[in-house]
C-alpha cells in the first residue's frame, strides 16, 4: 500500500471519533440548564434586553398593553436557533455542526473566567482559545524534545547496562515519577529555584532590570515594566495576543527582539520539564524492556557474530527500535500528558489553553470555554494520534504494507 | 523484566509450589489457588514488591485505626452542647470549633472559613515559637485565616478517605471494564467493533478534564448537593472515566482465552454463553487488570490532589481530609491564596518564613502511598507475566 492511501485511510477513522467527542460533550451539555446552554453558546444577553433569557418576562417590558406575562422573545429566538425546541436528534445535529465548524460559543461576561480575566469577555470561545493554543504547543514541543532527548538514550542505557547504577536511577525515576503529582514537584522546582538564586534581581534577562527571580520563572513574558516605556509592544497586545504567528518564540525573533525570544524559551522550559518528568516516568520501562527483547533476537547476534563493533551494534541496530516504541506509547499515554497540562501552566502562570480550562473552572463556571478548551485538547490528542500512526508507518515498513 | 526468551527457555511450572498435591478427597487442588500461590512465590522474591507491601498495609493498618477512632467534629459538638453553646448547623455561618485566632483557644461557636464542620480537629498547640506566623504541624487553607487544620489528624483521617475512595472508583470501574471487555471480547463482530469505538472515543479526552467536565456538569442537579452524594459524584466522575482503560485490557485477554481448548470442551459440553463467559472466560482473564487496577489505587489520590489544586469547587463546602486535597491545599491554589505562595512573593524580597511542615507531610504521606502501591503493581506484572519471570 502506497503512503498516501494510508494517511488518506487514518484520516477516514479519524471522523467516528471525533463526531464521539463531540456527541459526549453534548450529552453533557444537554444535562445543563437551558439558560446555561444558551448563555454558553450566545455568550451573555445583551443588556438592553429586559430579563435576560428567561422563558417569559412581564407583558410591559415589552411595550405590551396587556397584563401577566409574556414568552421571552429573545430565548424563543436563541433556543430555535440551537434547535432546542426540536427532538433531540435535530439538537444533536445542531450541536455537532457548530462544533465541526468551530462555532463554540461566546465568553460569558459574568462567569468568574472573565471576571478575573477582563481581556476574553464577550469574545468568541474559538478565538480565545486561538490566542493562547500556539503557547500551549510551544510548551508541548518543547517537553516533546526533552522527552525523547532523555527517556530513548536512558532506556537504552538501562537495557545495556542492566542492574547496574544506571539502570537503578532510571528505574528511580521512573517510580518516582508516578509518584509524583505535577502539582507538587512544579511547586517544589518554582520553590527551589526561587529560594537558590535568592533575593536578587534577574541576572540573567537584560531586557528587564528589575526583575525579580520570582517574576522571571512565572508568567510568559516580563512584566509591563519591562517594556519602553512601560507599554507592551504593539505586536504582543495586551500582552498575551502576539502576532503574526502567535508562538511567542517565533514572533519575537520575527521582530528582532532575539534577547525576548530567548526569554520565553527559558520561562518554559522548568514547565517543559515538569510536564516531561511524568510521562518519561511511563516511557522508560518500555524502552527498556523492548530494548532488552531485541538484543536477544537473531539479527542482533548476527550484527555482533560478523563483527559490528558492540556501540554501533547498540545504536543502528537494537537501537532503531527504541524510537518506534517510544512513539507508540507516547501516542497511546498523549491524553494523559495534555491532562498535565492545566496544573502546570497554572504554577508557573503562563499562557496557554490549560490556564484557560482552568479560568473557566472558577466559580461561576464558563461552560462554553470548559467545553470548548477540552473539545481543543481532545483535537490534540487525536491528531497526536495520527501524527504517531503516520510516522509508525513510516519507521515500520510493515504496518503500511500489512 | 527481564527478556531471555530465546536463549533460556522459561520453565512452564514454578519450582516449589506448583507441584500437585493430591488432597485426602483424591482430588486435584482448585488450578486458581494454585495459581494464586504461585504469583505470591514469585512476589516474595521481589524486594521492591515486598517493600510495596509493607508499606501499603502500614497505610491499610492506619486506615483502619482512623476508622476506630470518632470524628473530632463530633467531640466538638458534645464539649459544645454540654458546655451550653447553642447547636451548630452547617452551613449557618456558625460552627462548633476551636477559634486559632485567640491565645488559649476553647471549643465554642465559631466561624470557620467555609462555614462547614471539617472532618479534621483544627490544631491545638498554637505556639508560634520562632518559625512564623503559622503554628507548626497545622495547615491552613488560605494566609491570614484564623482556623488552622492539625496535619497529624489530617493525615490520620486521610488514610481512610484516600484508601476507600481509590479502591471504590477502582473496583467499580474495573467491574464495569471486566463486563463491558469480556462482552466485547467473547462475541467479537459488531458487537466488539462497536463497543471498542467507544472505548476509543473514550480514551481520547484527556482523562483529567473528562473527570472535571462531568462533575462540573452532574453537580448542578440537585440531587448532589449533600455531602455524601457529592462525595458519590466525585466517584461516579471517576467511574465515567476510567472503566475504559479495563475494558481494553480485558477484552485483549479475553480474545486469548475463547481460544483455549478448555473453553471450546465447555462449549461442546453444551454450556451456554453466559456460562462460558462468566465460569470460564472472566475467572481466566482478570490477571492482567490487577496490574492496571493496582496502579490506578495508587494514581487517584494525586489526582484528587489535582482537581482540589485547580479550586474545583466541588469540595469549597468542606475541609476535605484526604492526602492528595491536603498536599495540594498546601502548595497553592490558582488564585494564588495559599501560604506557600504567600511565602515565596515574601521570599523576593529577602526575609521569609517557609511553612514547609504543610507541604512536606502530606506530600510525604502521598509519595509513599503512590510509590508503595507501584512497587506492588510493578511485581505483580512480573510475577503474573511468565515470560518476565527471572
Amino acid at each position: 500500500m502506497r503512503m498516501w492511501i494510508y494517511i488518506v485511510r487514518r484520516l477516514l477513522l479519524v471522523i467516528p471519533i471525533v463526531v464521539g467527542v463531540m456527541t459526549i460533550t453534548f450529552a453533557l451539555v444537554s444535562a445543563l440548564p437551558v439558560q446555561d446552554r444558551l448563555i454558553s453558546a450566545f455568550g451573555a444577553p445583551p443588556k438592553n434586553a429586559p430579563g435576560g433569557y428567561s422563558p417569559t418576562i412581564p407583558c410591559s417590558d415589552l411595550n405590551k398593553s396587556q397584563n401577566g406575562t409574556c414568552p421571552n422573545p429573545l430565548y424563543v429566538r436563541d433556543t430555535h436557533k440551537l434547535g432546542l425546541d426540536q427532538p433531540i436528534f435535530y439538537q444533536w445535529g445542531v450541536y455537532i455542526g457548530n462544533a465541526l465548524t468551530f462555532q463554540w460559543g461566546y465568553v460569558d461576561n459574568h462567569s468568574g473566567a472573565s471576571q478575573s480575566f477582563s481581556q476574553i469577555q464577550g469574545q468568541s470561545v474559538a478565538t480565545v482559545l486561538g490566542w493562547f493554543l500556539p503557547y500551549t504547543l510551544e510548551l508541548a514541543i518543547l517537553s516533546l524534545i526533552i522527552i525523547l532527548i532523555v527517556s530513548i538514550p536512558l532506556g537504552n542505557l538501562g537495557a545495556v547496562y542492566r542492574n547496574r547504577p544506571i539502570d537503578q536511577a532510571s528505574r528511580v525515576i521512573s517510580f518516582s515519577g508516578y509518584a509524583l503529582p505535577g502539582f507538587l514537584l512544579g511547586s517544589f522546582l518554582l520553590f527551589a529555584f526561587v529560594l537558590a538564586l535568592g533575593p536578587s534581581v534577574n541576572w540573567l534577562d537584560p531586557t528587564c532590570k528589575t526583575e525579580t527571580w520570582y517574576q522571571f520563572w512565572v508568567g510568559s513574558w516580563p512584566q509591563q515594566s519591562c517594556y519602553t516605556g512601560e507599554i507592551w509592544p504593539t505586536w504582543l497586545k495586551n500582552g498575551f495576543i502576539s502576532s503574526p504567528t502567535g508562538f511567542p518564540t517565533v514572533d519575537a525573533m520575527i521582530h528582532g527582539q532575539w534577547w525576548l525570544a530567548a526569554d520565553s524559551l527559558l520561562r518554559i522550559i522548568l514547565p517543559a520539564l515538569v510536564i516531561a518528568y511524568g510521562t518519561i516516568a511511563g516511557l522508560l520501562r518500555f524502552v527498556r524492556n523492548s530494548m532488552l527483547e531485541v538484543m536477544n533476537l537473531d539479527f542482533v547476534r548476527t550484527a555482533r557474530a560478523k563483527g559490528v563493533p558492540e556501540k554501533t551494534v547498540i545504536s543502528r541496530h537494537a537501537g532503531r527500535n527504541s524510537l518506534n516504541v517510544t512513539i507508540t506509547v507516547l501516542g497511546l499515554t498523549f491524553a494523559f500528558f495534555i491532562g498535565g497540562f492545566p496544573v502546570v501552566e497554572t504554577i508557573f502562570s503562563l499562557w496557554g489553553v490549560g490556564r484557560m480550562f482552568v479560568y473557566a473552572l472558577l466559580s461561576p463556571y464558563d461552560y462554553g470555554l470548559i467545553f470548548g478548551s477540552t473539545l481543543l485538547f481532545t483535537f490534540l490528542v487525536v491528531f497526536a494520534n495520527i501524527i504517531v500512526d503516520v510516522l509508525y508507518a513510516y519507521l515500520d515498513p510493515r504496518v503500511r504494507l500489512g | 523484566m527481564t527478556a531471555e526468551g530465546t536463549t533460556e527457555v522459561p520453565t512452564p511450572t514454578a519450582p516449589a509450589p506448583a507441584k500437585v498435591v493430591v488432597s485426602r478427597r483424591g482430588r486435584r487442588p482448585n488450578p486458581r489457588i494454585a495459581q494464586m500461590k504461585r504469583t505470591w512465590y514469585f512476589l516474595r522474591r521481589n524486594t521492591l514488591a515486598m517493600v510495596g507491601i509493607v508499606i501499603l498495609v502500614f497505610f491499610i493498618g492506619i486506615a483502619i485505626y482512623a476508622l476506630t477512632q470518632p470524628i473530632p467534629w463530633t467531640q466538638l459538638q458534645q464539649q459544645c452542647a454540654s458546655a451550653g453553646i447553642n447547636p451548630p448547623t452547617p452551613g449557618s455561618g456558625c460552627v462548633c470549633t476551636y477559634y486559632a485566632g485567640s491565645a488559649n483557644p476553647g471549643p465554642g461557636c465559631y466561624q470557620t472559613p467555609l462555614n462547614y464542620p471539617s472532618e479534621i480537629a483544627p490544631t491545638f498547640d498554637l505556639s508560634h515559637g520562632t518559625l512564623g506566623p503559622y503554628p507548626m504541624g497545622s495547615l491552613t487553607v488560605a494566609p491570614n485565616n484564623p482556623v488552622f487544620y492539625n496535619i497529624f489528624t489530617g493525615l490520620l483521617r486521610g488514610a481512610d478517605w484516600s484508601l476507600g475512595i481509590s479502591v471504590a472508583i477502582v473496583g467499580t470501574g474495573a467491574l464495569i471494564g471486566l463486563m463491558v471487555g469480556a462482552i466485547s471480547g467473547y462475541f467479537g463482530g459488531w458487537v466488539d467493533e462497536a463497543l471498542m469505538r467507544i472505548v476509543d472515543i473514550f480514551l481520547s479526552i484527556p482523562q483529567i478534564l473528562f473527570v472535571i467536565i462531568v462533575i462540573a456538569v452532574l453537580v448542578s442537579i440537585p440531587v448532589f448537593q449533600p455531602f455524601d452524594a457529592r462525595i458519590a459524584l466525585l466517584v461516579l466522575g471517576f467511574v465515567i472515566v476510567w472503566w475504559p482503560f479495563y475494558a481494553r485490557i480485558v477484552r485483549g485477554q479475553v480474545l486469548v482465552v475463547r481460544e483455549q481448548k478448555y473453553v471450546e470442551a465447555a462449549k461442546a459440553s453444551g454450556a451456554g454463553s453466559g456460562r462460558l463467559v462468566i465460569r470460564h472466560i472472566i475467572p481466566n482473564s482478570v490477571y492482567p487488570i490487577f496490574v492496571q487496577m493496582s496502579l490506578d489505587v495508587g494514581t487517584i489520590p494525586l489526582l484528587l490532589g489535582t482537581l482540589v489544586y485547580l479550586d474545583f469547587p466541588i469540595f469549597s463546602t468542606i475541609y476535605f481530609p484526604e492526602w492528595g486535597s491536603m498536599a495540594a491545599l498546601s502548595v497553592a491554589g490558582p488564585n494564588g491564596v495559599s501560604t506557600i505562595t504567600d511565602a515565596l512573593l515574601t521570599c523576593q524580597f529577602g526575609s521569609c518564613v517557609i511553612p514547609w511542615w504543610q507541604f512536606l507531610f502530606p506530600g510525604l504521606a502521598l509519595f509513599l502511598y503512590a510509590i508503595s502501591v507501584n512497587f506492588l503493581a510493578d511485581g505483580l506484572r512480573d510475577a503474573l507475566d511468565p515470560r518476565l519471570r527471572r
